[in-house]
């Protein structure tokens, strides 16, 4: 299977890395041979039908900061979509950073796939959150696949769990912790008692925070996941907009300490339930399913038949969101496989 | 039929007196009474474990009866009658009238605010408090978007329970 990688950030060079690692076990397991064909970043591209040398892909980047510095196979100034006409790829990955604005220019390179019959791959919340029902359309004429489990949790599995594993249950509502960011915040914020300027500043130091933290701490991040999990897993046609966000910036280390006093933490929460679309700081029990520490995310979903179950998992780093991304292209070949 | 019945009290004399009257009134028996004056709520109160005997009828009126004294009767055959719901208010709580917000929690029907903590942080902005309500059972949705809305006219930053 060939394997087109737009964007060569964190998470793109954590499919890398993965595919390195585990191609041969998915050779052995399924026999499923993973190619890259081609990989961009904002330097150009890196492109070769026969694949490229993983390591050597890594390795340049690693070194001069450009995949277009790729031996004989690298491309300055090669654009995404010069990219997506030029390569001879059965599955597209789109890793390119997320545009909550417009969606752009991910929606654009997704529709360019799915109408040249390719499966389509990504991690990429903007134009999920923004243009879910358009893309998920054009998926179904073209009749290709559209995976997009790494938007939501990291490796924290819920889309594809919630339609395969819980395929026989209606859900009814869903809450989760959705960013890992502020949940490392609120978590050090709860143990220390120090203030959330304090541990933002030090997140950042730390790398859990970016050097811009509007997009996690602001609930943002949090608002399109709940968008994301409102349109795939409750059938509605919401976005982004439909959702009232309250972040985490005004929490006061005083707010924490009268919610411990009652045996409550507070955790930045998204609720797809009835009426509700929100995320905002809400008091969660001290010993409940929610009382995760750390980055981790976590998200109870309310059933019909199975009642309440809950998934927990790394909720961002590079082979954690890797690990989503390859499950969906394993999942791809082998729907590939029964319909041949 | 039996009833078994968990009322919470005030400990101060009389209370135990006062809930009897009626259940003798009106013509129910009472079969068991478990009253621990040492074991207390956090509030303070006293719950005191009840069963008493009677048809439909009068046991239907005895409860009526008690409510309308307000004695808060909290179980009636293990099933809570009233729970508790917590919030937190962040903002300029004493500037922006929280006494008020307090009111206006406490005439929502079926609410009673309990308990309230408050913070004062360094900048007045920071300060926090935490409301306690008690609500008839069921209703914590409803209540809950009520608490937002109370809260959100004061500018304050609400903290529902999930």
């Amino acid at each position: 299977m060939k394997i087109c990688i737009l964007g060569f950030g964190a998470v793109g060079k954590g499919v890398v890395k993965a595919i390195s690692l585990k191609n041969d076990r998915f050779k052995e397991k399924y026999g499923l041979n993973l190619k890259v064909v081609a990989v961009t970043d904002t330097s150009g591209a890196a492109i070769s039908n026969k694949g490229l040398d993983l390591d050597l892909l890594l390795e340049t980047k690693e070194q001069t900061g450009k995949v277009s510095n790729y031996p004989e196979y690298g491309v300055s100034g090669m654009s995404n979509m010069q990219v997506l006409d030029n390569a001879e790829y059965d599955c597209l990955v789109e890793v390119t950073p997320t545009d909550i604005c417009n969606g752009e220019p991910t929606r654009t390179h997704i529709l360019n796939a799915f109408e040249d019959k390719k499966d389509v791959v990504t991690s990429n919340k903007g134009p999920l959150a923004l243009n879910f029902k358009e893309l998920n359309e054009s998926a179904v004429v073209n009749n290709v696949q559209f995976k997009f489990e790494a938007s939501v949790g990291g490796a924290m599995p819920i889309i594809n769990f919630a339609h395969e594993t819980l395929s026989s249950c209606d859900i009814d509502s869903i809450l989760g912790i959705l960013n890992g960011t502020t949940n490392y915040i609120l978590s050090r914020m709860a143990k220390e008692g120090s203030s959330y300027e304090q541990i933002l500043k030090e997140s950042q130091e730390l790398g859990i925070a970016e050097t811009n933290p509007a997009q996690d701490v602001e609930g943002i991040d949090a608002a399109c996941k709940t968008v994301i999990l409102a349109n795939s897993l409750l059938g509605r046609d919401v976005s982004y907009k439909d959702v009232e966000v309250t972040g985490i910036s005004k929490i006061t280390p005083e707010s924490i300490s009268l919610a411990k006093n009652e045996g409550y933490l507070i955790k930045l929460i998204g609720e797809v339930s009835g009426d509700v679309l929100e995320v905002s700081p809400r008091l969660v029990r001290e010993g409940s399913p929610f009382a995760v520490d750390g980055t981790l995310n976590v998200a109870t979903l309310k059933t019909d038949l199975a009642e309440d179950v809950t998934v927990v998992g790394k909720g961002a780093g590079p082979l954690e969101t890797a690990s989503a991304i390859l499950s969906d292209i394993i999942s791809i070949y082998k729907i590939k496989q029964c319909n041949r | 039929m039996r009833l078994n019945l968990v009322l919470e009290l005030l400990d101060i004399p009389g209370q135990l007196t006062d809930a009897f009257e009626p259940i003798s009134r009106l013509g129910a028996n009472i079969v068991t009474v478990i009253h621990q004056r040492d074991v207390k709520t956090e509030r303070g109160t006293v719950p005191v474990q009840i069963t008493i005997e009677g048809d439909k009828d009068t046991l239907d009126m005895v409860i009526d009866t008690l409510e309308s004294q307000n004695i808060q009767i909290m179980e009636v055959d293990g099933v809570l009658r009233k729970e508790k719901i917590r919030t937190i208010f962040i903002g300029n709580i004493v500037e922006k009238d929280v006494k008020d917000a307090l009111g206006r929690l406490n005439n929502i029907e079926g609410v009673r605010v309990i308990d309230f903590n408050l913070k004062i942080g360094d900048d007045p902005e920071k300060s926090a408090s935490k409301i306690i309500l008690e609500a008839d059972s069921g209703k914590r949705k409803d209540i809950m978007v009520k608490i937002k809305e109370i809260g959100k006219s004061k500018g304050f930053l609400v903290i529902n329970e999930v």
